[in-house]
């Protein structure tokens, strides 16, 4: 077994018509023992920028706590906040450092940037980026989320339809993966608003 | 002295790579079942790693007037699995003097492939077949006998990609407020050839073409869709 | 059965041994000795026509510079063999047997490729399932029902069934031209199908190492059989001095 499976867990991010979606699966579990059902992975960098850490806990952990250090740094040093490439840039950067001991996590990342463009990547756990059109997923039941997401996703959806089509595609993949699911929390992002919604689900 | 000795050790093992009787050739299935009809599809790519064997291979093979078979793995327990099912099945025509039912064939299949627990055929099965009193069921097998009856079923390489779609569509879960409308047989086939295309966008070993073939009680249809070729 | 395997670090936490590894378990198996490369086969209008080098290879030395492995089974079927030339001695006494069993049916139905195919894949699949398999790729080309007929089995047993078959390096190297080719003309004649294998054996020939610079060739239409060779490649080196990185 892999590393990348020992917790279970999975991040989508999708982009809208001026918005972008991130959403996760809330379980935490030592492979097939469940053990909490509040255990989130997309976690708020700055207002219009979120990062979903699906993979090892202990490395969700820690690299949440070191990227919102280094964003501490580069904000006091810089006056100004981080864009999202700069942050993709860290991140990624930060992931390398790590190349043959990486951390165990295949990062996403939603935002919105400074001309309100949607903006998704998607990286392996070693910092290697890729920044599709569409959509982005990762994480254990990555394979069905790709399935679901390949069918539902269409170009150009309202802030509504971004909802419903992200929500049916997590909910519907984290039900066919063993180690995902146990309720779900998506985040729309809009110029003007993020809108959190948790998603209930099967807990089985 | 000692280094060099237990490192011409080690690459001497390293080596020596075991035989590997089977053979990962790729390839979908898909099959749906209605209250009057059966329908199930496959694609009709087969590939070795990342060459492609031929891009004309259907893994259907139909059994009887009421039954089909989609088996995709390794191609030659395809072939060896298919043509025992053949066999036996003519066995049977000649004993009893008549066709092999669907529930009858589902057991054997099962059966035979748990013969071969210990060196299984490295193939995974979906059965689907018209019943006695009409309605069409899916059998969705293991590759060691393991056996479960539904009515849609995604298997082979894009399995667990289609999956779940299967799951959001036809059985409409994690929907809410929809009325559940008997599936027809056109809409299954819709549905079909929208999964395939999705799973030839994500899986190097499915696409080509896609072959569907379709039972019901006074007709069987088999048609072919192009999909991409890359 | 996992396809996509993702990353997988050599970190295990069921630290168990792989029993396989463990140095007490005597292992029998053999891996080819004696090697033959690609063969390469095409269907066209009015029949088939497969053809293959006769340079028999032990490791990289070139050892058997006159070594045959096109075989005629019957009058409308054409067998080419690559792979260890030890198992293809065998498959051929194998086969000849087959056919002598066959011919003492005297009914006058000769086997059809096939069926011969079929019977192949039987033969192969069963040394595999036994864990000693036969090494060899197998070209069956024949006249099927009055039908150009072209076959392919691997030492696994898979069968497939195509217009255009190539084995071995020919896989990646001829494959492409082969395929561009049918693309341009659908139905080739038998001329242009001869002229396309031999420019696909001068090509093999450029790039494939343990390929050779005889090779034969076996055309099968409604008329009979034709077998050409050996015929040599006038190879043409001039253009290596303009390779980087050649000299």
């Amino acid at each position: 077994m892999s590393i990348l499976e020992y917790n279970g867990g999975a991040v989508v991010a999708m982009k809208g018509k001026n918005c972008v979606a991130i959403a996760s699966d809330k379980r935490f579990g030592i492979q097939a023992q469940t053990l909490s059902v509040n255990f989130e992975k997309v976690f708020e960098i700055s207002p219009h920028l979120y990062v979903g850490l699906p993979g090892l806990a202990t490395d969700t952990q820690t690299v949440y706590q070191r990227l919102k250090f280094r964003q501490n740094l580069y904000e006091l040093k810089e006056g100004r906040s981080m864009s999202p490439k700069a942050f993709c840039a860290m991140l990624a950067n930060m992931l390398y450092e790590k190349r043959f001991g990486p951390y165990f996590v295949e990062p996403v990342v939603a935002a919105l940037d400074k001309n309100n463009e949607p903006f998704i990547v998607a990286m392996d756990l070693l910092g290697c980026m890729t920044t599709p059109d569409d959509f982005v997923v990762n994480g254990t039941c990555s394979r069905q989320l790709y399935g679901m997401c390949e069918v539902l996703w269409e170009p150009n959806l309202e802030p509504d339809d971004l909802f419903e089509t992200i929500s049916q595609a997590l909910v519907n993949a984290c039900d066919r993966d063993a180690v995902s699911g146990w309720g779900a929390v998506v985040y729309i992002i809009e110029k003007d608003k993020v809108t959190i919604k948790h998603v209930k689900t099967r807990m089985d | 002295m000692i280094l060099a000795n237990t490192e011409s050790n080690s690459s001497l093992k390293s080596h020596n790579t075991r035989f590997n009787p089977y053979d990962d050739n790729g390839g979908s299935i898909v099959a749906i079942g209605g209250d009057d009809f059966v329908v199930i599809a496959s694609d009709t790519r087969l590939s070795t790693g990342f060459s492609i064997y031929s891009r004309n291979q259907s893994k259907l093979f139909k059994l009887s007037k009421k039954s089909i078979l989609g088996s995709s793995g390794c191609w030659c327990d395809t072939l060896t699995l298919t043509r025992l099912l053949n066999a036996r099945m003519q066995m049977y025509l000649h004993e009893h003097n008549k066709e092999m039912n669907t529930p009858a064939l589902a057991q054997m299949l099962s059966t035979m492939l748990y013969y071969k627990r210990f060196f299984p055929y490295y193939v995974s099965n979906i059965l689907a077949g018209i019943e006695s009193d009409g309605s069409g069921w899916i059998y969705s097998y293991d590759p060691i006998g393991n056996v479960e009856k539904c009515k849609f079923r995604a298997g082979g390489s894009s399995g667990v990609l289609l999956q779940p779609l299967l799951d959001n569509q036809i059985m409409l879960s994690n929907l809410q407020n929809i009325d559940e409308q008997p599936l027809s047989l056109e809409k299954a086939i819709k549905i079909i050839q929208d999964v395939f295309t999705s799973a030839a966008e994500r899986d190097i070993y499915t696409g080509d073409e896609i072959r569907i073939m379709s039972i019901t009680a006074d007709c069987f249809k088999e048609e072919k869709i192009q999909m991409r070729k890359d | 059965m996992n396809f996509y395997n993702s990353v997988n670090f050599p970190i295990n936490f069921n630290n168990h041994q792989d029993i396989s590894e463990s140095s007490d378990i005597i292992k029998h198996f053999h891996t080819p000795i004696t090697t033959a490369t690609s063969v390469l086969g095409i269907a066209f209008n009015n029949g088939v026509i497969i053809s293959a080098d006769i340079l028999g290879s032990y490791g990289s030395l070139a050892r058997f510079k006159n070594f045959s492995r096109i075989l005629q089974a019957n009058k409308n079927t054409l067998l080419g063999v690559g792979g260890d030339i030890a198992d293809f001695q065998y498959l051929k006494e194998l086969i000849q047997g087959k056919m002598i069993g066959e011919e003492c049916l005297e009914d006058d139905i000769p086997l059809k490729p096939a069926s011969l195919l079929c019977w192949l894949t039987r033969v192969m699949y069963n040394r595999r399932s036994k864990i000693d398999p036969l090494w060899n790729n197998i070209l069956v080309a024949g006249i099927q029902d009055g039908k150009p007929y072209l076959g392919f089995i691997d030492k696994l047993g898979t069968a497939v069934e195509d217009k255009l078959i190539a084995t071995g390096y020919g896989a990646y190297i001829a494959i492409p031209l082969l395929r561009d080719a049918l693309e341009k003309k659908p139905d080739l004649n038998k001329q242009e199908a001869e002229e396309l294998m031999k420019k696909c054996m001068e090509i093999l020939y450029y790039r494939d190492a343990r390929s050779f610079n005889k090779y034969e060739l076996a055309i099968l239409t409604t008329e009979g059989t034709e077998f050409k060779g050996p015929i040599e490649i006038k190879a043409n080196w001039s253009i290596s001095n303009d390779v980087c990185g050649y000299e």
